[in-house]
């Protein structure tokens, strides 16, 4: 053996390379740390120049994206009395009056339900399609798996017309329903062939052994094959999750009111004259922060996920 | 498609068939496979056939009551002779290269830099992935704020270290530079996918080759070029195709961004296919600019899978 | 070459399979290329009988 590897890079090669890569990452997560850094500051903080990197922390983005308010003339305003709550006072010192709730909380949840929804549905159907695909011949396979694969392809625009058109007659233009089944339909070939792959790295012999002893097929699948398969279908619900939460195109083309999502609804936050800048910057950090979480705790698989299985390592 | 009775099971040795209780495994693949071919016939394919059907009218969605007439292949005729959109088509291209380019060249280099191995390099790649799966609505939104003429945080940075006043361009705003900036905002958020179907591609190639060469005595730029590269090639092709599908297709970042403007100058295929369908109501027409999108990206994504089985079988 | 073209008298799976994503991919640059309306007007049907042949040619024997 000679003294050094050959594939082993020399100290200075990793030294620039450990440099170089920090150096990208850092300009990478500006763009982030703006929108939250953003979030804390007051509406003239935001849009002042040169930007302000440093600057006193406020909630007001927040308070701002929870409600709405109106600006009553001065004399108005020093006439009513004292604010109650953290909230009204934080608003008043704005110079406004708090006069509801904003709709922002609807939009979350709206996000929240329609989310898991189509993540439960698009698994429960996946798991059963991915385990016949993987475990039995299925005639037309490869066709099946195109065509399933294929659909996630379509541009979302063009699905669009017909599917506006189809609710409009069904009666699930802006429900929730509707939006679960679309949002199930584009996870659907995500989730069979990402489960395929993980089911297809599941010895058959467990599940032959359980049918020798006596397990009907479908209990072998139950009680062998799922417990199996719980971190795969764990990675992929996140997967759904994500994708179904990020979704705009479908949400800002079929829904306008009852099942409107939050990514259509934030762009349209606007404050007190011209766009709130730290509204729109609290309701994205309280929208993407959660990506944020999962992406680092689906380090391991994201390969498999953004290559649909294909890639492994 | 298949028939869904034909959907039959036959995997399982015929002495192990005869011992399973309860329902064959022709019967469990059927049911199986049924409902999700079922949502996607009645989700998918059933919309995309009426799609066909209407791009031969003159069918407008919001006058529901107006009669409809068959015209035939005038819709695609029409499109395809359009010169606005073969120039939104050409403008989708101009998007679609230079993001390629640069994410390419930018994820390439990261991959390359990654695979050094050096400490705590998977925590920066976690770092770096980020962007990517974040919502690309909620983020482009954002970047508008980054862009804002005068006062935006990136002409204070260009002014900075260029010493271009900020005040003197605008990135979203007539001037050129609108296309420019949708394609460094796809770059920042895309680059990390092309960079880690690299890494995944430089660590599928064994070190053995690399001690070969080393016997054979090449040199490291040829080491480079006749083994790193053709190694990392299905991978960087698969990268490729799919960013490719995807920004053919790109709607919602864009659309935020600049809505298409200034002018048509960052009016892409989908956005435009949007305003002919949900602004302007010419359903016909546009469920023809549909099916003409879609077999692109039909043709693009066999291609494509046809790439994933080649990685798969490395 | 000759390879290449008696393996398409013989319908197999690989030329053909080369010949429609060229096609595919032609007619990919035909639709986006900014030189010759013509290309573009003709870039749709090139696409559709890539695709087409395609889906038809995948299925012939390896």
């Amino acid at each position: 053996m000679s003294a050094y590897s050959v594939t082993e890079p020399s100290k200075t090669s990793k030294w620039a390379a450990a440099l170089l890569v920090t150096l990208y990452t850092v300009i990478t997560l500006l763009p982030l740390v703006w929108i939250i850094s953003t979030s804390f500051k007051t509406g003239p903080d935001s849009i002042s120049y040169p930007p302000k990197v440093f600057f006193d922390p406020t909630v007001e983005g927040y308070v701002n994206l929870f409600t709405t308010r109106t600006r009553p003339a001065v004399s108005e305003l020093e006439a009513l009395p004292p604010p109650e709550g953290l909230m009204e006072e934080i608003a008043r010192r704005q110079g406004t009056i708090i006069t509801g709730p904003s709709r922002f909380g609807e939009r979350f949840m709206n996000s929240v339900i329609i989310g898991f929804g189509s993540t439960a549905l698009s698994i429960i159907l996946g798991t059963l399609a991915a385990y016949a695909f993987s475990r039995f011949k299925v005639p037309l396979k490869d066709d099946l798996l195109f065509f399933i694969l294929s659909t996630r392809m379509m541009p979302p625009i063009a699905v669009a017309i017909p599917i506006y058109l189809m609710y409009r007659e069904l009666g699930l233009s802006d429900t929730h329903l509707g939006m679960i089944l679309l949002y199930t339909a584009v996870n659907i070939s995500l989730a069979v062939w990402l489960l395929k792959g993980f089911i297809d790295e599941i010895p058959r012999e467990y599940e032959e052994a359980a049918l020798i002893d006596g397990y009907t097929r479908f209990q072998a699948f139950r009680k062998v094959v799922l417990p199996q398969a719980a971190t795969g279908i764990a990675s992929t619900a996140i997967f759904c999750l994500i994708f179904a939460w990020n979704e705009y195109a479908f949400a800002v083309l079929l829904t306008s009111g009852n099942a409107q999502t939050a990514p259509p609804f934030i762009p349209t936050i606007i404050g007190v004259g011209g766009q709130d800048w730290p509204a729109v910057a609290a309701g994205a950090t309280l929208f993407l922060l959660p990506v944020m979480i999962f992406t680092i705790l689906l380090r391991k698989h994201l390969l498999r996920g953004i290559t649909f299985g294909a890639v492994r390592k | 498609m298949a028939n869904p009775i034909d959907i039959a099971a036959r995997g399982t040795p015929p002495t192990l068939a005869r011992k399973v209780r309860g329902l064959s495994d022709r019967a469990i693949a059927w049911i199986f496979v049924a409902p999700t071919i079922f949502l996607l016939l009645a989700i998918n394919i059933f919309p995309l056939i009426w799609t066909i059907r209407l791009s031969f009218t003159n069918y407008a969605a919001n006058k529901p009551n107006a009669e409809v007439k068959w015209v035939g292949l005038r819709n695609y005729e029409r499109i395809l002779t359009d010169e606005d959109i073969w120039s939104n088509m050409t403008t989708t291209a101009h998007f679609l290269i230079w993001t390629i380019f640069f994410q390419v060249l930018i994820g390439f280099t990261l991959a390359w830099l990654i695979n050094r191995k050096f400490k705590g390099n998977d925590i920066l790649t976690t770092l770096i992935v980020l962007p990517m799966m974040l919502s690309p609505a909620v983020v482009g939104n954002f970047w508008t704020f980054l862009y804002q003429p005068q006062i935006g945080v990136v002409n204070y940075i260009v002014e900075f270290f260029t010493g271009i006043p900020a005040a003197s361009f605008s990135m979203l705003g007539p001037g050129g530079l609108a296309p420019w900036s949708i394609v460094i905002v796809d770059t920042w958020m895309w680059t990390p996918f092309v960079m880690l179907i690299c890494l995944a591609g430089l660590r599928s190639i064994p070190d053995y080759i690399y001690e070969a060469a080393e016997v054979d005595r090449a040199s490291k730029w040829r080491q480079f070029w006749t083994i790193t590269v053709p190694m990392v090639l299905p991978f960087l092709m698969l990268a490729v195709l799919f960013r490719g599908i995807e920004n053919f297709k790109m709607f919602d970042m864009v659309n935020l961004l600049t809505g298409g403007g200034p002018g048509s100058e960052t009016l892409l295929t989908s956005i435009d296919l949007k305003r002919e369908a949900f602004e302007k109501w010419r359903t016909g027409y546009s469920s023809a600019y549909a099916i003409i999108l879609f077999v692109t990206v039909f043709g693009l994504a066999s291609i494509y899978v046809k790439a994933l089985n080649k990685v798969k079988e490395r | 070459m000759t390879g290449f073209l008696t393996g398409l008298l013989r319908l197999k799976r690989g030329p053909w399979e080369m010949l429609a994503t060229i096609l595919i991919a032609l007619g990919v640059v035909m639709l986006m290329q900014p030189f010759f309306l013509w290309a573009y007007t003709w870039s749709f049907l090139v696409t559709l009988v890539g695709t087409v042949m395609f889906i038809i040619t995948s299925h012939f024997p390896e």
